[in-house]
């Protein structure tokens, strides 16, 4: 009786999010605030990117500063089957994903052997080392970038098919691929958490040494789940790429396409499903609201957006480490009658992540504890 | 091949000053076991407190470095106590979490404060030297940068004697080993970690003062110094302060020589490119001593 009015909620919670997230951009579109749509799409692709993230950062358990790499191979990827071959976005998306997870692989099994903030570190280096090859590699054309050549469509369901939509219609139109992008994403996700990929991620995660011994390939998995978070980050990029109409490697490599991500899967729970979508709402609308409140004020463009969202991360990281979702919401809202039950949340399987931190101390001493 | 030479020694002149900026890293790091992706806003603070010395009181940010060092040693105490302490216990992650929260805000109150604009300190001992050279057995050598490096590496030896040879630095070497079997014996680990993140934080702050005569000031310098950071320790052997040293010298001339031979876009990863390969087939670092 218990367990199925928490599924009710669940259900209805989701129907309800659903429901909002559809309905969101329609009186935007009346009222000709198409800046909001826009807002709600950087809330969408963040949200995208941090179900991305939480895969190889949540659930696998491995920290990762340099997926904004595959981003970028996904974009550079899209655009430039476009302007050579004319190929849609949708197939060069294709091609964009295939390219990323495979690139990921190949450089992330060696990188396989390092664990921990030593992975971490590992990760910010193959992103210091793909930036001069994108700002000096002529075949992209190097610093200067890749403009998205703009072809007029011929009716809707051409501008779908190109993804280039006119004029006031954009926001609008970018807002519900990133939803259904999303959406997809999010399904995919789902797909994997309850499959026996996810458990073997978790099980990594949680006890590397245990797993191995039940025959678990953990450098294996390990390279499964950063290709899964390229595969996301690079459909993301085309996205993106054909946002914005152009590619920059400084744009497409910028460390904040891992920073922001990470930053909502926290707030809202890392290792949690809904949490990276929960965090995305959150935080991506501050900045929007930020320079909206401030106006031409002295503080104006002075980075006060940055400094709340700093503040975020670190009263959450002291204060509610497992994020927002993790909280008792079903006790706190009736769904769940009694007290004692444990704090269910919408898609949650993995356990609390304060319960699964090791030692203490410093772990200091034996290289087998090293990378 | 003089050209190669050249760039080798400026390349030792940077290690010096990389040194002194990345052996804070190797304490919080390297010894503590503590992650600190603030690092370099550390760093950027002591350049911003060399520019506001030096332009509002004409202090040289070589005596900066005293009252800088002392404000910061307080910074790094303060930031443990309220924040790191709370999060050394969870997860390793929240570290990275806690941190990555503190670059921002840092980060981001220098910019609500001085704005992104590049600031340049002029009118101090090193700047008045600029063009000043030696010529040593044929080689070149830029005055500002030699003294430079010079006053790093005194400031090098002194914290290595500290932590090698006093009783001090056998107690944050002591807690590093083996935190338990320290409080055994007497020592408060929860004090030891607090001194290692002053330490941390005013041994940046002081080599980001002498790197205020040489580099821009702005709010964003720091990161590009703490990716750097991050690879010196991890070449260095973790933890090790000798190691830490040679790795900085050995970044310096990597980036200058690489320089002279690639477009300056790729100095920094080459830099990383040995970060992984050493870290591939060496994790113990160049000079780990375990």
């Amino acid at each position: 009786m218990a367990a199925s009015s928490v599924r009710t909620g669940r259900l209805l919670a989701l129907a309800a999010a659903a429901a909002v997230a559809i309905a969101y951009p329609i009186p935007l579109q009346l009222g000709g605030y198409t800046y909001f749509q826009t807002v709600g799409f950087l809330v969408l692709l963040n949200a995208m990117l941090g179900v991305g993230w939480n895969v190889i950062g949540g659930w696998a358990g491995q920290f990762d500063f340099g997926p904004q790499v595959f981003l970028a191979i996904g974009a550079y990827t899209a655009v430039v089957l476009f302007i050579h071959l004319g190929l849609s976005p949708w197939l060069g998306m294709l091609a964009g994903i295939a390219l990323a997870a495979v690139v990921c692989a190949l450089v992330t099994y060696p990188l396989t052997r390092l664990r921990g903030h030593y992975f971490a570190i590992a990760t910010v280096a193959i992103w210091m080392i793909a930036q001069p090859i994108g700002a000096t590699w002529e075949f992209i054309n190097g610093s200067r970038g890749l403009f998205v050549p703009m072809k007029p469509a011929a009716g809707a369901l051409d501008a779908l098919v190109t993804l280039q939509f006119a004029g006031a219609r954009k926001g609008l139109a970018y807002y519900y691929v990133g939803l259904a992008l999303l959406a997809l994403t999010l399904y995919g996700a789902w797909v994997v958490e309850r499959s026996k990929l996810g458990f073997y991620f978790r099980a990594i995660r949680d006890d590397q040494e245990g797993a191995e011994g039940i025959g678990i390939d953990s450098r294996l998995y390990k390279v499964i789940a950063r290709s899964v978070t390229a595969a996301v980050y690079g459909a993301a990029g085309v996205l993106y790429a054909f946002w914005a109409l152009a590619v920059f490697p400084e744009q497409v490599l910028d460390l904040n396409w891992s920073v922001l991500p990470m930053m909502a899967t926290v707030v809202g729970g890392i290792g949690r499903l809904w949490g990276p979508v929960l965090g995305a709402v959150i935080l991506i609308p501050i900045s929007q609201i930020m320079s909206t409140t401030l106006g031409t004020g002295p503080l104006a463009g002075r980075g006060v957006d940055l400094i709340v969202y700093g503040l975020i991360i670190i009263v959450i990281a002291a204060v509610r480490p497992t994020g927002l979702l993790s909280l008792p919401w079903g006790r706190w809202l009736r769904l769940s009658p009694a007290p004692s039950a444990p704090a269910s949340d919408i898609g949650s399987r993995s356990g609390d992540v304060a319960a699964r931190s090791g030692d203490v101390g410093p772990r200091s001493g034996d290289v087998a504890s090293r990378p | 091949m003089e050209l190669f030479v050249q760039a080798a020694v400026n390349g030792l002149q940077m290690g010096f000053l990389y040194a002194l900026l990345a052996v804070g890293l190797t304490i919080i790091w390297g010894l503590m076991e503590m992650i600190n992706f603030a690092h370099g806003e550390f760093l950027m603070l002591g350049m911003f407190g060399a520019w506001w010395l030096s332009t509002t009181f004409r202090i040289d940010p070589l005596l900066a470095i005293v009252p800088l060092g002392l404000v910061m040693y307080g910074l790094g105490v303060l930031i443990y106590e309220q924040l790191m302490r709370r999060v050394q216990l969870g997860d390793p992650f929240t570290q990275i979490f806690a941190t990555v929260g503190l670059l921002f805000l840092i980060q981001n109150s220098a910019v609500a404060v001085f704005t992104s604009d590049y600031r340049f300190v002029n009118d101090t001992l090193l700047t008045r030297l600029s063009g000043a050279k030696l010529q040593i057995l044929g080689i070149t050598v830029g005055v500002p940068l030699l003294i430079g490096a010079l006053v790093a590496l005194v400031l090098f030896l002194l914290l290595y004697l500290l932590i090698d040879r006093t009783e001090f630095g056998l107690a944050l070497q002591a807690t590093s080993e083996d935190r338990e079997a320290a409080m055994l014996v007497g020592i408060r680990p929860q004090r030891m970690f607090a001194v290692a993140w002053g330490l941390g934080a005013a041994l940046v702050a002081v080599a980001g003062a002498i790197l205020a005569n040489f580099f821009a000031v702005y709010p964003q310098v720091g990161l590009q110094f703490t990716v750097l950071a991050y690879a010196i320790v991890a070449l260095g052997g973790f933890g090790s302060i000798l190691g830490t040293l040679l790795a900085a010298l050995l970044v310096g001339v990597v980036q200058s020589v690489t320089v002279v031979y690639l477009p300056p876009a790729f100095k920094d990863a080459f830099v990383f490119a040995s970060y992984l390969l050493i870290g591939l087939f060496r994790p113990q670092g160049l000079f780990g001593r375990f």
